[in-house]
């Protein structure tokens, strides 16, 4: 890369993918944010108890499971923050988005169950490696899971 | 219990860093990293290249006469061309008293016009260049401003400059985009290089074109019919990222030197030989 066309070429494509990711994620946050205000009353908790005065009629495992790949710009920053160290920070709103997603689908799940509520609720989350053995991150995968919990009396 | 829902905050887990700055910053840290590199890369090669005997590096380089170079048997013409300049580099050679290097020359069958030194003591021009040279003191300027590069080691610093920054390249582990970025800035920083290299060249071809014919002109023409250095666009765009010193700028120091040292920049041309 040493000709002034190749460097041009480079920096429309990252300034093209920059433009386009972040009107996808702007894109996603605005769904994100309408589901978080639409379902806000179905509680997802991390207690690994049953809280007490829950009267438990029925129970069972709810997933919510998201894959977010990573577009070209944040994969270059990312690759120049690797040899110059400090925070990631392309991939702290990528990951933020995975993670809410994920736990947005864990909650359309229980509902669509007919569960009233969700405890225990853990997060996983691992690398989709790329094709090409290895080389970069096709993508990131969270999984947010719990049990879901069927009352006789719904917590208002 | 009672559950008092509440919405997730955009709160620590994310970065309030605009990305595009960020992406300002660290290309620039990187790209300046890559340029240190070759800064530093060049300072070493340059002190290491003139303890290289010239021997020895005829002795190294004796096999590295390129493959591409040939003279087709069946083009007389070109023959004599190539005997001609043959002969004007060795005329040429004997003004450069201390002249280290059994001096050989070759024909590269191409169109763009070019001229190389490589390594242990060859010049290559290109079969391009042959047929646009209208006279003998244009050719005598090429192959002076080959023996100037020799003079000054310079096929050896590039040679060196360029396998060391590969090789720091490669033990970075730096791949794809990131690599890329460094080493853009690297080889900005090697173009500095470059063109302080080729003035250096003209000034010594310069200086051997007097000595031989008394006069220095025939130059000046020549940069005329010569195509720009990496392309009319480019050029257009920014001269920085040429190797070679753009053509205004060169005649323009060719010609401040020939008055600072008096030399007449007209006189009779020879033909070249056919």
């Amino acid at each position: 890369m040493g000709d002034p066309i190749a460097i041009g070429a480079f920096l429309a494509f990252l300034l093209g993918t920059y433009v386009v990711g972040s009107w996808i994620e702007h894109r996603h946050y605005r769904t994100i944010r309408q589901r978080e205000q639409r379902w806000r009353r179905l509680p997802v908790v991390t207690f690994r108890q049953v809280p007490a005065g829950w009267r438990v009629e029925d129970s069972g495992l709810v997933t919510g499971n998201v894959v977010i790949s990573v577009d070209y710009f944040k994969r270059v920053l990312a690759g120049l923050r690797a040899l110059v160290g400090g925070p990631v920070k392309s991939y702290e709103l990528l990951l933020d988005r995975a993670r809410r997603e994920a736990l947005l689908r864990l909650k359309q799940e229980a509902m669509q169950g007919g569960f009233h509520a969700v405890i225990n609720v853990r997060l996983e989350t691992s690398r989709l490696a790329n094709a090409r053995g290895g080389e970069g991150v096709a993508g990131v995968e969270v999984l947010a899971f719990g049990t879901g919990l069927k009352l006789s009396q719904p917590p208002a | 219990m009672s559950f008092d829902p509440s919405l997730p905050r955009d709160g620590v887990n994310v970065s309030r860093t605009h990305p595009l700055r960020e992406a300002a910053l660290l290309i620039a840290i990187v790209a300046a990293a890559g340029a240190l590199c070759v800064v530093v890369i060049a300072t070493a090669v340059d002190w290491l290249v003139p303890k290289l005997p010239p021997g020895l590096e005829a002795r190294l380089f004796a096999s590295a006469w390129p493959a591409a170079v040939g003279r087709d048997a069946d083009d007389a013409e070109e023959a004599t061309r190539a005997a001609a300049a043959q002969q004007v580099l060795q005329r040429l050679a004997r003004h450069w008293s201390d002249n280290p290097y059994a001096l050989r020359l070759g024909v590269m069958r191409e169109d763009q016009p070019n001229a190389f030194a490589l390594p242990g003591g060859s010049v290559v021009l290109t079969s391009g260049l042959l047929e646009r040279v209208e006279s003998e003191n244009e050719l005598a300027f090429v192959l002076g401003h080959e023996l100037g590069h020799f003079h000054h080691r310079d096929h050896l610093r590039g040679l060196g400059r360029g396998l060391a920054f590969a090789l720091v390249m490669a033990g970075l582990g730096a791949g794809g985009a990131a690599a890329d970025v460094a080493a853009l800035g690297g080889q900005l920083a090697q173009r500095g290089f470059d063109r302080d290299q080729e003035r250096a060249a003209d000034r010594f071809a310069l200086e051997l074109l007097a000595a031989e014919y008394g006069h220095v002109a025939g130059v000046t023409q020549f940069f005329g019919r010569l195509p720009a250095p990496d392309g009319a666009v480019e050029e257009a765009l920014t001269g920085y990222l040429a190797t070679h010193p753009l053509h205004e700028q060169r005649v323009e120091a060719l010609q401040a030197l020939a008055e600072q040292r008096g030399w007449p920049t007209t006189g009779a041309l020879r033909p070249v030989a056919e």
